[in-house]
């Protein structure tokens, strides 16, 4: 049986695999996944085989345990508004099922210009259509994005902490049986609220204006956040 | 057999049924009763209740001396052939090797926690010769097998019970999970 001898032989799509099966609760049928996965065979093939020789494979894989290194630096700081609502939307869903995704969000075509400069691509493109591109590419080559991001996220977030409001824990059906109609009505406009949170910005941001949602989307992300927080602090 | 109040009770595992041991297993795993409590009421699922021990007067150094007694058990070796009923069931040929299909019912049946897994788990191990793999993991011919191998030894399934908890042991002293969240 030939086996992965380490990240860099795992591509992003084995990585989403594996990182689902830990919803198996069985230890030894969840490492018998993991094999299937990492080496191409079905799990069918692989119950010929006695646990014992399991074992020694899942030895050698060892390192399926352990995060997958993180290869590339990325400038988060130099995001557009755009890009980073996109981000947002599919970190806040499973960032892991959606690293392709994510991934065609931040990596961008790129080319020379005249002052040898280098250009990115504008963020003209849908992330959905990209996303396979990035499938096949073994996980290292994109996996530090996730820590880079989260990091950059939680300091972006301190930063303009004034500009967040506090997120509220998600009410249960218990919290919400004995409160008054008004209090649940309340509730209720919070969720729709927090539901079009960023499509409220871009539109006040454009002053109503539609037609330059697209305009204000291109503009960097700190620009935006920093004006906005200025806006707040002289109450403009 | 050991001697208990003039009764003999079985206490080898060519003695016990595995019904038997799997009662005796619960009782010890029942963490609201205190160790003495637990040898009480597996003496009385074997056949001497707890109002003879206290009629007969049974002091405490002798109900030590029972149990004692009691848990001197010999070691069973691995039994690969079984008749019952007139059809022979067999665990392997030349030497035991759990196979990944057979873990893998293992570990389902074992995560269950039900009543009455240990003889469920050798019903899975022993298989009918004239049967074909489809049948060996049928659910009905599981269920089947699970009350015949329930009125069979504790000889039969103890030296598997240990061989298959070494294997889990194992499974998860190698698996260290350290993951991104």
């Amino acid at each position: 049986m030939l086996l992965p001898k380490s990240w860099n032989d795992i591509d992003v799509l084995q990585f989403k695999e594996l990182r689902t099966l830990k919803d198996i609760p069985e230890l030894f049928s969840r490492e018998i996944e993991a094999l299937a996965t990492l080496t191409g065979l079905p799990s069918e093939e692989l119950e010929d085989y006695d646990v014992d020789e399991i074992q020694k494979f899942m030895k050698e894989l060892h390192w399926i345990n352990s995060e997958p290194p993180k290869k590339y630096k990325l400038e988060f700081n130099k995001l557009t508004l755009g890009e980073f609502i996109d981000i947002e939307y599919f970190f806040s869903k499973d960032y892991i099922e959606n690293i392709s995704e994510i991934a065609a969000v931040c990596y961008k075509k790129t080319k020379k210009n005249e002052w040898k400069e280098t250009i990115y691509e504008p963020y003209t493109y849908s992330p959905f259509d990209r996303a396979y591109l990035f499938d096949e590419i073994p996980i290292p080559n994109i996996y530090g994005i996730i820590p880079e991001y989260l990091s950059f996220r939680d300091n972006f977030m301190k930063t303009y902490a004034n500009l967040f409001e506090p997120e509220f824990e998600e009410e249960t059906e218990e919290d919400i049986k004995d409160l008054t109609p008004e209090e649940k009505k309340e509730i209720q406009e919070e969720k729709k609220i927090k539901k079009w949170s960023w499509e409220r910005l871009l539109y006040s941001i454009c002053n109503e204006d539609l037609t330059k949602i697209n305009q204000v989307s291109d503009l960097s992300l700190i620009f935006v956040f920093n004006m906005l927080s200025m806006k707040k602090e002289l109450n403009l | 057999m050991v001697e208990i109040l003039g009764k003999q009770i079985p206490n080898q595992l060519d003695e016990l049924t595995i019904q038997q041991f799997e009662d005796i297993t619960e009782i010890h795993n029942d963490s609201s009763l205190d160790i003495i409590e637990k040898h009480i009421k597996v003496f009385e699922l074997l056949g001497v209740s707890e109002d003879e021990m206290v009629e007969a007067d049974v002091d405490f150094e002798t109900f030590k001396k029972y149990v004692q007694e009691f848990n001197q058990k010999t070691d069973a070796e691995i039994i690969k052939e079984i008749e019952i009923d007139g059809y022979t069931y067999k665990s392997h040929e030349e030497e035991f090797k759990l196979s990944v299909k057979d873990m893998k019912v293992i570990e389902k049946i074992i995560n269950s926690k039900h009543k009455g897994y240990l003889s469920e788990l050798i019903a899975v191990l022993f298989k009918r010769t004239d049967l074909s793999k489809v049948e060996h993991y049928d659910k009905a011919h599981i269920k089947h097998k699970t009350k015949l191998f329930r009125e069979q030894k504790a000889a039969v399934a103890v030296p598997y019970l240990v061989y298959i908890g070494q294997k889990f042991s194992k499974q998860i002293e190698n698996a260290t999970t350290e993951v991104v969240e």
